[in-house]
């Protein structure tokens, strides 16, 4: 089995993963290039460095791909120690910053692949297609720490393919790929995942 | 008659073609509760894609750091062995089996609570909590089975990093090392108690969480006491400190 089939090629998302990080903006290529090759070398500040760049981005995705932070916490520990170990195969073909969330979405859709297969709790398919049963229409905006709270509340499956389509921008095809289910499941993973949050969020 | 579930999220999603987004259209024209849902998910959808970083908490790099220092020592060590340039034995065998002891957790000791009857038959899951009945006990015997395999690991790991802490508490000062104390005996309190809510309900997810809470915090604890050993020996005062700085009392 070559490596590509055992795991899908990470795409990048309909919106860039890695827009809004701070750290891109500043760690240019040539500083990028620098402290990877520092850190190489054993200079574990140039590493620390690296970690402050990009640690946010690291553990946010990590925190809501697992659905809690001790999780998540645990998981950072662990990319960043693969990262470390990594460095060599960073060719500065993409962004630093690139190359760790496609390591770190790697390293977190193991950890779900792995859950799941203990979990089993994968529902494949949606209740069946009956009329859909509004409910009552909420008086405020949705506030966005409500929502991460929430997100942790969403059952295992759903949340991983909200989190990849609605939080971090991939496609349902793309989704569907990195999950290893059908574009049509992972459709309606996330209708479910939004119905659920609709209702915890009421 | 309201349309399907998919058709809702599929227009939110602009994923409709003309003629389908325009059936949609005539009745959320005249469906409050449907133009309540579309705004909804649209709210959500919003919310979703705009939402904070997380930091994460100040101790995650100082144990990716140690974890990465001992790494280095080890291979270092290790060369040096290679050039024969041996360090003294009893630090060389103290400093590979803290490395390897703290890599253990990152490699992934892991266990995820559930219950017996959590689990998924094609599309139709039994209901947790169901330990009772023909299928039931099975359930509860594997989840008791994965339990204690994941017990086993840490109990191991810990007993592991005892010996290590044990051996070398000399290198720390009293004030410390009490400190280090009080703290491991909380948490054996709590792995006392959380073993006897799991002696009363063997498949309580909460009680099987707390236990494997209480031995996760009892390795971090540890793999810190290595750790500041480590920097003592090394006459590192700065690394020390850090770690020191992060040991807060208990209980």
């Amino acid at each position: 089995m070559t490596a590509s089939k055992q795991r899908p090629v990470i795409p990048f998302p309909s919106k860039d993963a890695t827009a809004g990080s701070a750290a891109d903006g500043r760690a240019d290529a040539a500083e990028a290039a620098s402290l990877v090759s520092r850190s190489q070398a054993g200079d574990v500040d140039a590493f620390e460095t690296i970690y402050r760049q990009h640690a946010a981005r690291i553990y946010t995705l990590a925190c809501r791909m697992a659905g809690s932070p001790e999780d998540g916490e645990d998981l950072l520990q662990e990319i960043f120690l693969q990262a470390y170990r990594k460095l060599g195969s960073f060719k500065g073909d993409s962004s630093l910053g690139t190359w760790l969330y496609r390591l770190a979405l790697n390293h977190c859709l193991d950890y779900v692949r792995s859950r799941r297969a203990k979990m089993s709790k994968l529902t494949e398919t949606l209740d069946a297609e009956t009329s859909y049963q509004p409910v009552a229409r909420r008086d405020t905006p949705i506030a966005k720490l409500d929502l991460e709270r929430a997100l942790d509340r969403l059952p295992d499956g759903c949340r991983e393919a909200f989190v990849l389509h609605d939080v971090e921008g991939f496609d349902h095809k793309e989704v569907g790929r990195l999950l290893g289910i059908a574009e049509g499941t992972s459709k309606s993973q996330v209708f479910k995942a939004r119905a659920k949050l609709r209702a915890l969020l009421r | 008659m309201h349309p399907n579930e998919t058709a809702i999220h599929d227009y939110v999603d602009d994923a409709l073609g003309a003629a389908e987004r325009a059936e949609i259209d005539r009745h959320l024209a005249s469906c409050d509760d449907c133009r309540a849902l579309v705004a909804d998910l649209r709210e959500i959808r919003r919310v979703a894609g705009s939402l904070d970083l997380r930091e994460p908490p100040v101790r995650a790099w100082g144990r990716i750091e140690r974890a990465i220092r001992l790494e280095n020592e080890h291979s270092a060590a290790r060369e040096s062995h290679l050039s024969g340039l041996l360090r003294s034995k009893a630090m060389w065998t103290w400093m590979a089996a803290a490395a390897v002891l703290v890599l253990a957790v990152a490699a992934g000791l892991r266990y995820t609570p559930r219950q017996a009857g959590q689990v998924t038959t094609g599309s139709a899951a039994t209901t947790p909590g169901t330990a009772a009945g023909a299928g039931g006990n099975g359930d509860a015997q594997a989840v008791e089975a994965e339990l204690r395999q994941a017990a086993e690991h840490y109990e191991n790991a810990i007993k592991g990093l005892e010996q290590i802490a044990n051996a070398e508490q000399g290198e720390l000062d009293p004030r410390t090392a009490a400190t280090l104390q009080k703290n491991l005996s909380v948490i054996d309190q709590a792995i006392t108690e959380s073993r006897a809510a799991l002696r009363a309900e063997p498949t309580s997810a909460p009680a099987q969480q707390s236990l494997i809470d209480s031995f996760k915090t009892k390795m971090a604890l540890l793999q810190d006491t290595v750790a500041l050993i480590n920097e003592m020996r090394k006459g590192n005062e700065a690394g020390a400190a850090r770690i020191v700085s992060g040991l807060k009392p208990k209980g």
